[in-house]
């Protein structure tokens, strides 16, 4: 619980930070707002000369963009500047302030930093996500609607454990600083459900950048389109990332303790 | 002319210190080749599902013709993009713009090398990249010989263009200590009308009625249509009326912005 | 001698600067509005700079010499006044001028991060114009003097601090300037590493008769480069003139060091400080030791006088290091310090 505490204090003080500087919120607000518009435009465009892509409907993109956002959001806000911070530790050897202390290193290495301002994100996002839930109307059931949060957190999981490898990396990789554009690039590639990539490329995204998982697989779980068997292998998997990464951060923490020695 | 062989030499000494970095930066170039890749598949895959869900062809594209299109598309993104907007802020904030400004040479002739550089040198990527995804995803082309040659001057007056008008966006640093939000308005605007989502062809009447009347059309679209053979003899020469037309306005235009941008700076503090 | 090289006629440059009061209402009316205050940086300023002088430029932190340097250099305009340098208008930026300048900011590096530095150094041979026949002698030359013959292959992430100024600065001289702008040079570096440079400095001066304008807050520097020195406080020229003259209009007295002879009768506090001038010129009495400070027009008054009192073995008549003269100006305002070192100076000796 102490582990709590401190990820808690360590957000607070990144929320005090971010209240210094308010243009920020504005400018966070209008590009959020731009970035949806094109997205929900872009569906329009696409459904202007189709009634449904790939076995999906308009509604069920617009819930495919809320997730998108939301799960963007969430990454945006603390994982991945932590993240950028912790490599940025490792090339300038500032890293040794944060494993001196008396606590849990990966959890204060993965919530060092805080954008808090991408929140806005994480709101346009649930409202999205509200809204096409709405329009779906009945095929949103309690039981779905429970399965979803689920697969959510257990997407959220998957991702922090991958961007976590990514990042430990930077332990022997010191000198690409652009790592982590990697998780970038193919997040893009989830604005769209993954089953209409070619297979080689929906595997990528299914195991190697694991995407699918955290935005094509809880919006499957919302329309109650998702099998079980899936349901539990993803829930399955979050616990198997969660443990790996663990064990590839304190792998490479012997590492890095070896090379500044 | 003395100056002309100063400025070659300038080139050609940018050329070479631009390979030594990017080598430098190799692994950093496997990254960005990822994204190079990715970028057009996403929509063209997206494309080739609509068209094989309307019976094989939506709007005259048939799923071949998507492929086609959004690989030339990513050929040309390729050549005729710029990143120095989103860097001039970062440039000026650090205090690199000041060294360019001492240098008895417009600092447009740095950014515009270096450009020319890094174009070279990736495109040595993006061929097997266009091979693979023409190949991969089936692409047809119904191309004349005479449309491959009037492709050449697009592209190139197409990079001009993209650059001057990028350029003079990138001065607004001197004005807008965050461009961030500017320079988003701009991509999203480049999103649309350029192309990149979807055909224009394939856009609302009212889209490509604006697209035709705004410059980035010209900047990417236009190309990409005559390679793929879809104007005729007018369109191109329209075309290229339209392109030689707004690269004179964003001269005219960029030589204004600089000036009263460099004024800006040198009252403010360097 | 002909035309002065550089030419500064009441120099003024003021900035606009935002102001905002704490509080996170302030914070949220500052978005929307912005007040502004006038801060001027230099307030008027007039000097002439011969061709091949060093001259110093000194004073605290935001005196205004780098805000000066950077509008002789063409970085900055103006807000009013004239300055000509090398027959061109600084901020007009003629390529002929920027080809004949150089800037060096010990803070700042112009060399790529990531490539050899032999690379940044072709490319500004490409952007000045520098024929590769002359190139070659220059880069041998200023290899040679400042000893970086095995770093210049070297990327300059790999070098330290002081390889890389070093470095910095033979990549701005490849086109062989005939006016150096210098901001804090030797900033940062070990105190070997400053000597270097300075003497390259001297060195580059003496060969090729290069106008040198040098800040830096390293005493060192200057003592070791400027004959002359110009010293500028919140905008303002308090001194224009040769090192030794601000000593004396600054340190108005001297420091006598004398050893005793020892077997002499021990010397009464009462009258060594009747020699001296008063009780307070004494700074130490011993047995084989006395230090006098006494104004600069009295020392040779005090020395006769001591001479023909006391057995002398040795007698020493020192300036007060010029760092304490400098903290001596700089403590007080432009006005007070001048007033100060005269109110000194007319110290009456009893």
């Amino acid at each position: 619980m102490r582990s709590l505490g401190l990820v808690w204090l360590s957000l607070r003080l990144g929320v005090l930070n971010a209240l210094q500087y308010r243009v920020d919120f504005f400018i966070q607000l209008f590009q959020s707002v731009i970035g949806l518009g094109t997205a929900l435009a872009a569906i329009a465009v696409v459904f202007s000369q189709t009634d449904e892509l790939g076995g999906w409907t308009r509604d069920e993109l617009v819930a495919l963009v809320g997730v998108f956002f939301l799960v963007g959001g969430l990454v945006n806000v603390v994982i991945r500047p932590s993240m950028e911070r912790l490599m940025e530790g490792v090339r300038l050897g500032t890293l040794d302030f944060t494993l001196t202390k008396p606590a849990d290193a990966q959890i204060l290495v993965s919530t060092r930093q805080v954008d808090v301002w991408r929140l806005v994100d994480v709101v346009l996002g649930s409202v999205v996500i509200v809204i096409a839930i709405t329009r779906l109307g009945e095929r949103v059931g309690v039981e779905h609607a429970t399965a979803f949060g689920l697969v959510l957190i257990a997407g959220m999981a998957i991702i922090y454990s991958f961007l976590l490898v990514l990042a430990t990396l930077a332990f022997w990789l010191v000198r690409l600083e652009n790592i982590l554009v990697i998780f970038a690039t193919m997040y893009e590639a989830g604005r769209w459900p993954v089953g209409l990539y070619p297979p080689w490329l929906r595997l990528a995204l299914t195991v190697v950048v694991p995407v699918a998982f955290a935005i094509t697989v809880p919006v499957e779980t919302l329309v109650g389109r998702l099998e079980p068997a899936t349901l539990v292998t993803t829930v399955v998997l979050a616990v198997v990332f969660l443990v790996g990464s663990r064990w590839f951060w304190k792998f490479g923490l012997r590492h890095y303790t070896g090379a500044s020695a | 002319m003395p100056e002309l062989g100063r400025l070659r030499a300038v080139y050609a000494a940018k050329f070479r210190a631009e390979i030594a970095l990017q080598f430098a930066y190799r692994g950093s170039l496997v990254i960005w080749l990822l994204g190079l890749l990715i970028q057009p598949i996403v929509y063209l895959v997206v494309w080739t599902t609509v068209a094989r869900s309307q019976g094989g062809a939506v709007g005259g594209f048939r799923a071949g013709d998507f492929a086609a299109y959004f690989t030339m598309l990513m050929i040309v993104n390729q050549l005729t993009f710029t990143w120095h907007f989103l860097e001039f802020e970062w440039r000026i904030r650090n205090g690199f713009f000041s060294p360019l400004l001492l240098r008895p040479i417009h600092p447009a002739h740095n950014d515009v090398a270096e450009n020319l550089t890094f174009k070279l040198l990736t495109f040595t990527v993006v061929v097997p990249v266009a091979v693979f995804l023409l190949i991969s995803f089936g692409a047809t082309f119904e191309t004349q010989a005479w449309q491959v040659a009037a492709f050449v001057p697009a592209l190139v007056l197409a990079m001009a263009l993209r650059f001057t008008f990028e350029w003079t966006l990138a001065l607004a640093a001197f004005w807008i200590t965050r461009t961030g939000a500017l320079n988003q308005a701009y991509f999203v605007a480049m999103l649309f009308f350029s192309g990149q989502v979807a055909p224009l062809a394939l856009m609302p009447a009212v889209v490509q009625a604006i697209a035709t009347l705004l410059p980035f059309r010209w900047m990417v679209s236009f190309p990409v249509e005559t390679a793929l053979g879809r104007l005729g003899p007018t369109e191109v020469l329209v075309g290229y009326g339209a392109q030689l037309a707004w690269i004179a306005a964003a001269v005219i235009l960029l030589r204004v912005v600089w000036r009263a941008g460099i004024r800006r700076y040198s009252a403010v503090g360097a | 001698m002909t035309a002065a090289s550089i030419r500064v006629t009441d120099l003024r440059k003021t900035y606009q600067v935002p102001e905002r009061e704490g509080g996170l209402r302030a914070a949220a009316g500052s978005i929307f509005r912005r007040s502004t205050k006038s801060v001027p940086a230099v307030a008027g300023i007039t000097f002439d700079v011969s061709p091949g002088e060093i001259v110093g430029f000194l004073g605290p932190n935001g005196a205004g010499k780098t805000t000066t340097l950077k509008m002789l250099s063409g970085l900055l305009y103006p807000t009013s006044g004239e300055a000509t340098a090398l027959g061109h208008v600084p901020w007009r930026r003629e390529t002929d001028f920027l080809r004949r300048m150089t800037l060096i900011m010990g803070q700042r590096n112009q060399l790529a991060w990531d490539i050899p530095v032999i690379d940044s150094f072709e490319l500004n041979r490409a952007i000045y114009g520098v024929s590769r026949a002359e190139y070659n002698v220059r880069l041998d030359e200023l290899v040679e003097l400042l000893d970086v013959g095995d770093l210049v292959r070297k990327p300059v992430r790999n070098l330290s601090l002081g390889e890389r100024m070093k470095c910095e600065i033979a990549g701005s001289l490849l086109h062989r300037p005939e006016m150096l702008f210098l901001d804090e040079p030797t900033i940062g570096l070990d105190v070997t590493m400053q000597r270097r440079i300075r003497s390259f400095i001297a060195e580059y001066n003496a060969r090729t008769g290069a106008t040198t304008l040098l800040t830096s807050h390293y005493m060192g520097d200057v003592e070791a480069l400027c004959r002359r020195v110009i010293v500028i406080h919140h905008g303002s020229l308090l001194y224009d003139g040769d090192l030794t003259g601000l000593v004396e209009r600054f340190a108005p007295r001297k420091t006598i060091s004398i050893d005793l002879e020892p077997d002499q009768p021990a010397l009464e506090p009462g009258v060594l400080a009747g020699l001296a001038g008063g009780p307070d010129a004494v700074v130490q009495h011993g047995a084989e030791r006395v230090t006098l400070r006494v104004p600069r027009s009295e020392t040779a008054a005090v020395t006769t006088r001591l001479l023909g009192r006391v057995a002398v073995r040795d007698l020493v008549v020192e300036e007060p290091p010029i760092d304490e003269v400098i903290d001596l100006v700089f403590a007080a305002g432009p006005s007070d310090a001048a007033e100060r070192a005269e109110t000194a100076a007319a110290q009456p000796v009893a």
